[in-house]
């Protein structure tokens, strides 16, 4: 018998704006949706843990998706005549787009970085939607991750991004999973990490929205690891004192990309706050 | 009584981190293309430290501390003892673990010079100070 993991993958086309995007997602299991975002210049593979945790899809329906641009995402056509640059407008959309499209009903979206910084976003626009967000490495506000050498001709994109984002990771981290990572960030297409982190450090401000998050409505996770120096725990700290009833965890020994770069310590983090989204 | 400044990047130490480096197998993998010269600095309030080492595809082949003026190089990091010392801790506290970290989180740590060079060399010269963080001052 083959060995087969319990994840399917399949595609999925939605139209934005007459703009067509076909997606490449990742499921597994059964029950409350669960959709997952990527952190920035990555794909969904970051989430193959979790997508294999019996545990978890036993209540959950898990979906990943790669972002447009990533993964087994084609951009859009055109794509050629245009400078990519995610913008919060942009993202939300198109998150809001496969989750209806998908047929979600009052899922829990859970992301990372970028991720965990529109999953506010999404909160304070469709709370009355969703059941609940887990934000990891959240933010409402991060200037200063982006730089023009991180799309530049004179300089190896691939290995600069995954050597820029690879200390990110907690130094106690499974050296294999670190590694992992890495992996990913350098198999970004040219410009697809300056273009992500230009929604999250240039055009994200979600300071006034989260104000606006009734927890009573739509239950609010917020997780961070304490090696984390793009999102600080201080950082995520103020977006929890901003949401009142909302559950902040501080991960020690994680670092910005808990799902890949230590899942074992992951889950313990994890697990109770899955708990807290499936009660009534 | 010898400067704290010149505990960070001594003589022995500068020795020992060059026989790390040009043994690490994955700085010997990728470093094909990792010839430079970069400056480390460690200031207190009453001396500075001030080395270069010099790469030549992937070897540390020089170190040169207390360079004349007619050393060049393209880049160097430049910071306190205080800094540096937390960068060298076994277990380094969160913002200290990494250069990265430390560029964006830590304002006295500088990198100076040619910034480009740096990141041209970024996989390699990653390595390379994490290689050389391993190297007890």
């Amino acid at each position: 018998m083959p060995d087969l993991e319990p994840i399917v993958g399949r595609y999925l086309n939605v139209n934005i704006d007459q703009v067509n995007y076909r997606i490449y997602f990742e499921e597994a299991g059964e029950g409350i949706p669960l959709l997952c975002l990527h952190t920035a210049g990555a794909d969904s593979r970051q989430f193959r843990h979790l997508l294999n945790d019996a545990e978890v899809t036993r209540r959950y329906r898990v979906i990943a998706f790669d972002m447009p641009y990533h993964g087994r995402s084609n951009p859009p056509d055109g794509w050629w005549l245009q400078k990519y640059l995610l913008t919060m407008k942009g993202y939300l959309a198109l998150v809001r787009h496969v989750w209806l499209a998908l047929g979600l009903e009052r899922p829990v979206i859970m992301g990372g970085s970028m991720g965990g910084a529109i999953v506010l976003k999404l909160a304070a626009e469709y709370q009355r939607e969703l059941h609940g967000i887990i934000g990891f490495e959240s933010s409402a506000f991060a200037p200063g991750r982006y730089n023009d050498y991180l799309h530049h001709p004179a300089i190896h994109g691939s290995e600069l991004v995954a050597s820029y984002t690879f200390g990110l990771c907690a130094p106690n981290s499974p050296e294999t999973s670190r590694r992992e990572n890495w992996w990913y960030y350098s198999q970004s297409g040219p410009g697809v990490y300056a273009g992500d982190v230009h929604y999250y450090s240039n055009d994200w401000d979600g300071r006034e929205d989260i104000k606006t998050i009734d927890t009573s409505v739509c239950k609010v996770s917020l997780l961070t690891g304490e090696y984390d120096y793009s999102c600080t725990p201080d950082m995520t700290r103020a977006v929890a004192a901003a949401i009142v009833g909302s559950r902040l965890v501080i991960m020690n020994g994680m670092g910005h990309f808990p799902m890949v770069e230590n899942y074992p310590l992951f889950r313990e983090f994890l697990l109770p706050e899955l708990d807290f989204m499936a009660t009534t | 009584m010898p400067q704290r400044a010149h505990s960070i990047f001594s003589d022995d130490w500068l020795v020992r981190a060059q026989a790390q480096v040009n043994t690490d197998a994955e700085l010997q993998l990728i470093g094909t293309w990792f010839t430079t010269a970069f400056s480390l600095t460690c200031t207190d309030r009453r001396a500075e430290r001030r080395a270069i080492v010099r790469f030549e595809r992937r070897r540390l082949v020089d170190i040169l501390p207390s360079p004349r003026l007619d050393v060049r190089c393209a880049f160097g990091f430049r910071a306190s003892l205080e800094i540096w010392t937390k960068f060298f801790a076994a277990n380094p506290e969160p913002l200290y673990h990494d250069f990265f970290a430390m560029l964006m989180r830590v304002p006295g740590f500088v990198l100076e010079g040619d910034t480009l060079v740096a990141m041209q060399n970024a996989r390699a010269l990653h390595r390379a100070m994490n290689v050389m963080r391993s190297v007890e001052p």
